[in-house]
């Protein structure tokens, strides 16, 4: 059994250094590791990187984190990234980590994801420049996704974007804005691979429970949308914990 | 002219809100009532629902606000949800 805390569109600024602490500090009591998914800050400056630090990092359980669209907000995205990383937390970005908790192993891949829409609706990579840059670079990032979840072989396997990856946990936001929010390609990576369970954040007015077409259940765990620090959702509970034999 | 300021100030209030630096905010919804502008949805601090209703009346001050924006809370889980 993993168990895992999740929550996204924290946006941390200084006003917020304190907020979440008091939750977080009881993490280990309820959780083996916590993912954030995107918009960590409010603007994406170095400043609000060091508070986020602060507030989510030097905690007894593994912290990886995505990066949102607010992060990339000052252009400073590498920089922010840099900060988080000193402070021990682990940014993906097109990349997988494996975590070792309690005998198994707990794969996440990351990114942040990006805009597109879903079927019948959705950009196309035709006509202005603009236009194809929009949709190459939606998939390019859900290439990377995809290659991120097939890089490792694990006990269990979580998506964390901050873009949608299906519109159902959309539900709430206005159907105009969907192709902001999320795309089908991030979807179609999460089904490419053993996926157990997909998070992302970015809509605050959506809903938290979804399912991509391949059958992952998605949450949406934006903080307005789960409204407290964070969620813990359980994963190979079928397993017994290799420890627990061991004791037997 | 200021029809036309009328017909388009829930976008200008949109816009404001999520390109002003000191506000970034994308998720606050803006509806019209007459001539109220009701605001929603939730911010992580007190200080920046009050930030948004200043920015908004320094901007526009003939324009009555009324601010329905709660403060989203952080408190620990008390439940686990299982995946299957």
């Amino acid at each position: 059994m993993i168990r895992i805390a999740a929550v996204g569109d924290v946006h941390v600024d200084s006003d917020v250094v304190g907020r979440y602490r008091p939750a977080l500090e009881e993490l280990p009591d309820r959780a083996d590791a916590l993912l954030v998914a995107g918009d960590l800050t409010r603007h994406g400056t170095v400043d609000e990187a060091r508070c986020f630090a602060q507030e989510f990092g030097g905690l007894a359980v593994p912290v990886v984190v995505v990066l949102g669209n607010h992060d990339h907000q000052s252009d400073q995205q590498d920089r922010v990234a840099g900060v988080l990383t000193e402070a021990g937390i682990t940014v993906l970005e097109g990349e997988a980590t494996v975590l070792e908790l309690h005998g198994h192993r707990l794969g996440i891949a990351g990114v942040k994801g990006f805009g597109g829409g879903f079927a019948g609706a959705c950009a196309s990579n035709f006509g202005e420049r603009e236009m194809k840059d929009f949709v190459g670079t939606t998939e390019a990032i859900s290439a990377r996704l995809a290659d991120a979840l097939q890089s490792v072989q694990v006990d269990a396997l979580v998506a964390l974007t901050h873009y949608a990856p299906v519109p159902e946990t959309l539900v709430g936001e206005p159907l105009e804005i969907y192709p902001f929010l999320g795309c089908y390609q991030l979807g179609r990576a999460i089904d490419s691979a053993p996926t157990a369970l997909a998070l992302h954040g970015h809509a605050h007015h959506g809903s938290e429970r979804g399912r991509t077409p391949g059958g992952v259940p998605v949450r949406n765990v934006a903080h307005p949308v789960i409204k407290q620090a964070y969620n813990v959702y359980q994963l190979l509970s079928e397993q017994v914990d290799a420890e627990l034999v061991g004791a037997g | 002219m200021s029809n036309q300021l009328d017909d388009y100030l829930e976008a200008q209030i949109q816009r404001l809100l999520s390109e002003d630096g000191r506000v970034a905010e994308l998720g606050i919804t803006v509806q019209r009532r007459e001539h109220q502008v009701v605001l929603g949805g939730e911010v992580e601090s007190p200080q920046r629902r009050d930030e948004i209703c200043r920015r908004i009346n320094a901007r526009f001050p003939d324009v009555e606000i009324t601010c329905d924006i709660g403060i989203t809370r952080a408190q620990a889980p008390g439940e686990v949800e299982e995946i299957s």
